[in-house]
């Protein structure tokens, strides 16, 4: 049967898709989890993959309609999705004409009428006087309208008599006319397509039998045990043979008394290692496994796709990790083993088979012994299918208390809903189901995304009208950032400090892919965005004269080490243990009383106490390289003189500095550090492959200041003056510090240029701290910048902290153009800036290789902050509190979930879901032409999982990019405001302010006392 | 020997005042939360905070007052239930040795754990709940630890009980904390009838529920004052009852199943306090167990037994709750050995020392990560699994089925849910409709319908 091998291999490599693309969690990348959806629009997408996960796709209804009452969501903003949505539709009559499809959706979208049902219904009319009075929100000119109707029909039917409130008879009318109007017809019958696996089927008709509940907790046990990276002292035996051969050698044994569903299993495993002591090939035998599983499951052919997806995400977070480590085991913790997800899938299916045979049994013998145990399975499927219970349509009161609800809404009088036949009222009933809360909650996600976007882009465009002139002198240092939204507040901090700093925004692995071996490190780790795979090793190495006492030192933190670990080992151990924890048990009291209790002060003194002891040694980066020198790894060790003149030659084309260098140029990458936190890595730099940048920085300096570097691109036309040195450093988010390397190698010449700027990053680094403590619900709003940054050095080192930073919470803009432009506007740490000089590049192709980076890296950070937001559960990693780390590859909840892949809660709780605004300073035909060359940009851009804009270099024009028939168009971007908010400093922006800060124009890019700016 | 009376000396104004704190704190965060007006996170942590704390100094200036008496117990008498003839329940605590050492660990625990999840906790939407279960937590382990007499150990023993469950189904909107928290809470309510056993025991061969009236002497030399047959039964059930809240197989599968609360609760329930109450209750009637050396040895053989199943299960789990909370039993069970081979100091020392250190553990586990890197960078890669190179020793096939128990966890739990729980079920099934039947009968009701009632309530 190779054939039908070769279509299962598709059908699992297509299954495989909808995985979430999430690797160990010791580099953990943010990116989008609907990967698997992004052939399709992004509204689209997020319903269907809601469907296929049991997620969320939009926010809840009730957090749209808080907006829309603090007004964060305008009416305005609703009208106006609701046009462009609707488009030619909007017009089209509805009850007979009397009003339009928009007049319905617009009420609807406004006062979130919804379908109740009847014991519902039958409580309100009970306990309220819904039906005797009109609703309170109705717009007046309704309100008007309905009155005047029943007073002119009062007067023609002669009752014009004044013993009931208007308002009342109004609506009791009204109400008898929809109980009649729907007492006639009966609403249809809402077929449900049933679902395909066994498991669904059989939940549906017996809620306690979940064979899922009895799979999952087995086949976690299983997967884990496999895949674990060294928690386990004991590791699984044959790990090397694969998943499906370790387990079946361990569990095929005859030992042992197992849940009662579970007794076929070691008979049917037995068989699997049979064939795998044959000496069969572990693909084959995999995959005839699956065959024959799906045989005994008895599916036909047509739904063997949705059955195999939705075997394989019904415990997504494992089934990911596998095929992570399938992928790329490169990225494995410790040791790589051969995992696959045919593998997984067989014993998945195994394992299924068993519980569902069993709960068969158990559904027959509970009705009248129909299935026998070792019934066909096949035939309990299609019998299940059919009988797969359809959604009843509501009842007649139900339906009545809706049209009464929303005919008041529209205008609807008793005699209107009197004069419309029974397809008219089925037609407007229909209309309003159609509008359904998915519906609402997309245009409400619409007109949220669009209040933002229109905010952003009205201060983009009155900011670019009132700018300075650009400065004719040579600006007294340049300084070069990730694009990281984080850095935003720090450039700003900078410029605000000092107007004549001029910074610049690239992605953090500055140009330089690598694995890197730092001088503490057991192994290289790979510096570069998740897509690329390095090529080049560099390795930090002691300086000559400090060699020894490097060795020294290795030696004696080698025997701490061991002692470490001993202890640790031994307090799990037997014999070990129990001498270890009653005699020096006790001693722990010191690091859990001084870490709980006076966790600032603990981490002081151990700060300190590692300074004293543990100067740095001196070291230096071993980059340079001479002719082919291949390393065990298959990359190179180091890099050549041309690689290195291309790096910074590529670099500095990318951010447009060619010309008017500085004296002084940093370059500063960044990364994260905090105590007891899983996802630490989360919060490290995503252009470096979730590392940290600063080796990065380190190595392009090292590369610019080479003189044979600058002599071989002044040759290529690229002169970097002689006068110019580069300085590197590293940035910790999270204590908002600047670590510098190298700096002994600064000529003396620009000693003082290089102290002075350190200075005012120090400074800088206190105004980022105290900007980032307003969001810190525990940090008082009155915080000063010195004290600020003790709180979040302290944050740093608090092992009860889950929330040592915010990471890119707040990401939503996303600009591609000179910094010039943005310069002095307050953008509130929620903006990726990307430097990009749209007139040195006419053919566009500095742009498509900054797109191709910017695109993919920005777009997948918003969308994973976006859907962890959206739905903390089903796509972030929920609440920290209950984390369990596993295998040290990621985190459960509790002792045996599935592992949780996405943000946990306590980093995106403040995040404002909204999808990426990239505006890209380039004419639309350059980003046209741009994005014909890069398809999966082009892709993200056309199926708007990034609202994209384009800002026209010369004129200054804004458009959005909306498809037109799924082709790429632009549509000019009419502009709200003429004014935006003005401030005399950052500071003065947010300081009292927790939310978010709309972007205002700063005044205080002239240069003011250090304290100045913070104080104010 | 008439006990004194309460507050007319600073010593039992100290003792009391060790068991009122915790009760005061949850009562001032009790009840506002159950008017539905909570305090705020940080008034809510000063509050139990300074609880714990409190009573933690109030412990040690306690500690220092009996440690100038010789460790004379301290007895005071807070009152009596009742009192038939020679028949008297009376609460009384005490203050010795055992007691205060241990009430100053607890609280001291209980303090550094408020601390810490004062924090951790932050913008929970169970944060008043946490401190509220926190402070019962607390209010239960002081009185069963200062208890002096069986019914008051036993009221805070339930406390304890209660609390940890509700701790474990912190969550309660998942479905394996809730099934963990009802697993363990079923756990503890079997083992508690060994406790109840007891104490109705006592009562009836002594009169009174007072431990003066059980043994004499100053702890750990006291002596038992029952004769050797009520001596071993009251040590059996003892027995039975910590076997539960110290995971001692066969009821051990609760304990690595509690770990879906907070990290913090984790760590009280199952590093540090709950997990060696047993222990603690068994060290207080020491003198009994020694009067009846069967039972020692009975004892013995359990915590070694254990010790060895947790130190072999324990080697294979790969997430790092799991693992702790295996060494934690291997510990439990070695202390429980200790204590039937006669030891006393040894133990005490032993718990204490291990709940601190497997407090810190536990607390800093989400470090996981980065611990792992930095060793692996100190030691120039990753530590091997050196330790378990016996078992390459022995045929493969062994290996493999010595590995299959292990990760299954010596299929304990298909055992106990086979041997005890499946029967239990059926015997409360039968039980039922047995009273069913009689209830109709008696009732002179029809017996069809009836029937037709029961069949349909099955359980699955």
């Amino acid at each position: 049967m190779p054939k039908d091998h070769a279509d299962l291999e598709q059908m699992i490599a297509a299954a495989a898709r909808f995985l979430p693309p999430q690797g160990p969690i010791d580099a953990f990348v943010a990116q989008n989890p609907l990967q698997g959806f992004e052939d399709l629009p992004f509204d689209e997408a997020v319903v269907r993959a809601a469907r296929l996960y049991n997620a969320q796709p939009f926010l809840p209804e009730s957090d749209y309609r808080t907006h829309l009452a603090t007004g964060r969501i305008r009416v305005a903003d609703l009208e106006a999705v609701l046009a462009r949505d609707l488009d030619g539709r909007a017009g089209e009559p509805l009850a007979g004409g009397r009003i339009t499809r928009a007049q319905l959706q617009r009420q609807l979208l406004l006062h979130g009428v919804q379908l109740e049902s009847d014991t519902a219904v039958r409580w309100t009319l009970t306990e309220s006087d819904a039906i005797e009075r009109l609703r309170d929100d109705l717009e007046p000119l309704v309100r008007g309208h309905l009155l005047e109707t029943d007073a002119v029909e009062a007067i023609a039917d002669g009752r014009a008599t004044r013993t009931a409130e208007p308002d009342e008879r109004v609506a009791s009318e009204l109400w008898h006319a929809c109980v009649e109007a729907t007492s006639v017809s009966r609403a249809a019958v809402v077929h449900l397509p049933p679902p395909v696996r066994h498991r669904d089927l059989i939940l549906a008709i017996a809620p306690t039998l979940d064979t899922d509940a009895l799979v999952h907790p087995l086949l976690i046990r299983m997967v884990a045990a496999y895949l674990d990276q060294g928690v386990a002292s004991w590791p699984m035996p044959d790990r090397d043979r694969g998943l499906l051969a370790a387990v079946a050698g361990v569990y095929s044994g005859r030992l042992g008394p197992v849940a009662p569903w579970s007794h076929p299993l070691p008979t049917r495993l037995r068989a699997v290692r049979d064939a795998f002591d044959r000496g069969g090939e572990a693909q084959v035998i995999a995959l005839e496994t699956i065959a024959a599983e799906l045989l005994h499951l008895g599916l036909p052919e047509s739904a063997r796709q949705e059955f195999i997806t939705q075997s394989i995400v019904a415990l997504r977070g494992w089934a990911s990790m596998v095929r992570q480590l399938e992928d790329r085991p490169d990225r494995a913790p410790v040791e790589a083993v051969p995992a696959r997800i045919i593998d997984f899938l067989a014993l998945r299916l195994i394992l299924d088979r068993t519980a569902t045979e069993w709960a068969a049994g158990r559904l027959g013998s509970g009705r009248g012994g129909t299935h026998p145990p070792g019934v066909e399975l096949g035939r309990l499927w299609t019998e299940l299918r059919d009988r797969y219970p359809p959604r009843r349509g509501p009842g007649s009161l139900s339906r009545a208390f809706l049209i009464h609800q929303v005919s008041q809404l529209v205008g609807l009088s008793a005699s209107d809903i009197r004069s419309l036949d029974e397809n008219d009222i089925l037609g407007f009933e229909r209309e309003i189901a159609t509008f359904d809360a998915i519906a609402r909650r997309r245009l409400f996600h619409l007109a949220y995304e669009r209040r933002h976007r229109v905010e952003v882009l009205d201060a983009l465009a009155v900011h670019r009208r009132t700018l300075p002139p650009p400065p004719a002198a040579r600006p007294r240092c340049q300084a070069v950032f990730c694009i990281d939204d984080r850095c935003e507040s720090f450039r700003r901090a900078l410029e605000e400090l000092s107007p004549d700093i001029e910074t610049f925004g690239t992605a953090g692995f500055f140009a330089v892919p690598m694995y890197f071996h730092g001088i503490d490190d057991w192994h290289a780790v790979p510096l570069c965005p998740i897509v690329i795979r390095p090529n080049h090793t560099v390795t930090e190495v002691p300086e000559a004269d400090a060699v020894a006492d490097h060795r020294f030192r290795k030696a004696v933190r080698r025997s701490i080490g061991k002692l470490r670990g001993e202890v640790f080992e031994g307090s799990r151990s037997l014999l070990r243990g129990g001498i270890l924890t009653s005699v020096g048990g006790a001693l722990a009291a010191v690091p859990l009383v001084a870490r709980v209790a006076f966790p600032w002060l603990t981490s002081r003194i151990t700060r300190r106490a590692a300074e004293l002891t543990s100067r740095r040694i001196p070291t230096r980066l071993d980059l340079k390289r001479a002719g082919d020198q291949r390393l065990a790894n298959g990359t190179q060790a180091g890099f050549d003189l041309d690689e290195m003149a291309a790096i910074v030659r590529r670099l500095l084309e990318d951010i447009g500095l060619t010309a008017g260098f500085s004296r002084i140029v940093a370059v500063v990458g960044h990364g994260s550090t905090s105590l007891n936190n899983p996802h630490e890595s989360a919060y490290d730099c995503g252009a470096c492959g979730g590392g940290r940048g600063g080796p990065n920085a380190r190595a392009f300096v090292l590369m610019a200041n080479d003189p044979a570097v600058r002599t071989a691109l002044a040759a290529a036309g690229l002169t970097i003056p002689a006068d110019v040195v580069f300085v590197g450093g590293m940035q910790d988010t999270c204590t908002s510090g600047i670590t510098w390397f190298d700096t002994e190698r600064i000529p003396e010449s620009h000693r003082a240029a290089v102290d002075s700027l350190r200075s005012l990053c120090r400074e800088a680094g206190r105004l980022d701290a105290q900007e980032r403590c307003r969001r810190f619900d525990s940090v008082p709003l009155e915080v000063s910048p010195a004290e600020a940054v003790r709180r979040v050095q302290g944050r740093s080192a608090d092992l009860a902290q889950v929330r040592p930073e915010y990471g890119h919470a707040g990401n939503a803009v996303c600009v591609v153009g000179r910094r010039r432009l943005t310069s002095g506007l307050f953008l509130d740490r929620r903006a990726f800036l990307v430097s990009y000089d749209p007139t040195a590049d006419v053919d566009g192709l500095i742009l498509e290789r900054t797109l191709a980076a910017v695109g993919p890296v920005c777009g997948g950070i918003n969308l994973a902050y976006l859907f962890s937001r959206v739905d903390p559960l089903g796509y972030g990693a929920g609440t920290k509190l209950p984390h369990n780390i596993t295998g040290l590859i990621g985190v459960m909840d509790g002792h045996a979930s599935d592992l949780r892949t996405g943000l946990p809660f306590q980093g995106v709780d403040i995040h404002e879901p909204v999808r990426l605004l990239m505006v890209v300073e380039a004419p639309p035909e350059r980003i046209r032409a741009v994005l014909d060359r890069l398809p999966g940009v082009k892709n993200l851009v056309v199926r708007q999982w990034i609202q994209f804009v384009s800002w026209d270099p010369e004129s200054g024009d804004l458009a959005i990019q909306e498809p037109v028939d799924g082709e790429l168009a632009f549509t000019p971007f009419i502009a709200e405001s003429e004014s935006i908010p003005v401030a005399t400093s950052s500071a003065a922006w947010y300081r009292g302010h927790r939310g978010n800060r709309p972007p205002a124009r700063l005044l205080a890019s002239v240069p003011a006392a250090p304290q100045g700016a913070a104080s104010s | 020997m008439t006990p004194p009376r309460p507050f007319d000396d600073p010593l039992s104004v100290l003792v009391i005042y060790q068991l009122v704190a915790p009760v005061v704190a949850l009562a001032s965060i009790g009840l506002p939360a159950l008017l539905g007006r909570p305090l705020s996170e940080r008034t809510t942590t000063r509050v139990v905070g300074a609880a714990f704390t409190t009573s933690f100094v109030a412990a040690l200036v306690t500690l220092v007052m009996i440690i100038n008496r010789g460790f004379a117990a301290h007895v005071v008498h807070l009152g009596s239930m009742f009192a038939v003839g020679h028949h008297a329940a009376t609460i009384e605590l005490v203050a010795d040795g055992l007691s205060v050492p241990y009430v100053c660990f607890s609280t001291g625990l209980c303090a550094l754990v408020n601390a810490f999840a004062g924090k951790y906790l932050h913008r929970e939407p169970g944060f008043t709940r946490f401190f509220i279960l926190l402070a019962l937590f607390g209010t239960g382990m002081n009185l069963m630890v200062l208890a002096g007499s069986i019914d008051a150990l036993f009221a805070g023993w339930e406390f304890l009980g209660i609390s940890s469950a509700l701790l474990i189904g912190f969550f309660h909107e998942r479905r394996n904390a809730v099934d963990a928290a009802m697993r363990a809470f079923c756990t503890y309510r079997v083992c508690d009838v060994g406790l109840l056993a007891a104490s109705v025991v006592i009562h009836q061969a002594t009169g009174s529920g007072d431990f003066a009236t059980l043994f004499a002497g100053t702890w750990p030399e006291a002596t038992c004052l029952v004769p050797g047959t009520t001596a071993l039964t009251v040590s059996l059930l003892l027995i039975f009852a910590a076997l539960g809240k110290s995971g001692q197989v066969p009821f051990s599968g609760w304990l690595p199943r509690a770990m879906e609360g907070p990290t913090p609760s984790s760590a009280i329930f199952y590093g540090a306090l709950s997990i060696h109450a047993g222990a603690y209750v068994l060290l207080r009637c020491e003198s009994v167990l020694d009067a009846a050396p069967a039972a020692a040895w009975l004892l013995v053989a359990i915590g070694g037994g254990t010790a060895l199943h947790a130190a072999i299960v324990g080697s294979v789990q790969t997430d790092l709750k799991s693992m702790l909370a295996y060494a934690s039993m291997t510990q439990a069970g070695i202390i429980l050995a200790e204590i039937g081979l006669g030891l006393r100091v040894v133990p005490l020392v032993h718990v204490i020392s291990h709940a601190i250190l497997r407090s810190l553990q536990i607390l800093r586990s989400p470090s996981a990560m980065h611990d792992r890197h930095e060793l692996a960078a100190a030691l120039g890669g990753h530590p091997g699994s050196s330790d378990w190179s016996l078992v390459r020793l022995l045929p493969r096939g062994v290996g493999r089925s010595l590995y299959h128990i292990a990760l299954e966890r010596g299929f304990e739990e298909a055992v106990v849910t086979r041997l005890v729980v499946l029967p239990l079920m059926a015997m409360l099934k039968a039980a039922d409709g047995l009273e069913r039947r009689w209830t109709t009968l008696l009732g002179g009701g029809s017996t069809e319908g009836r029937m037709r009632h029961d069949s349909s309530g099955g359980m699955p």
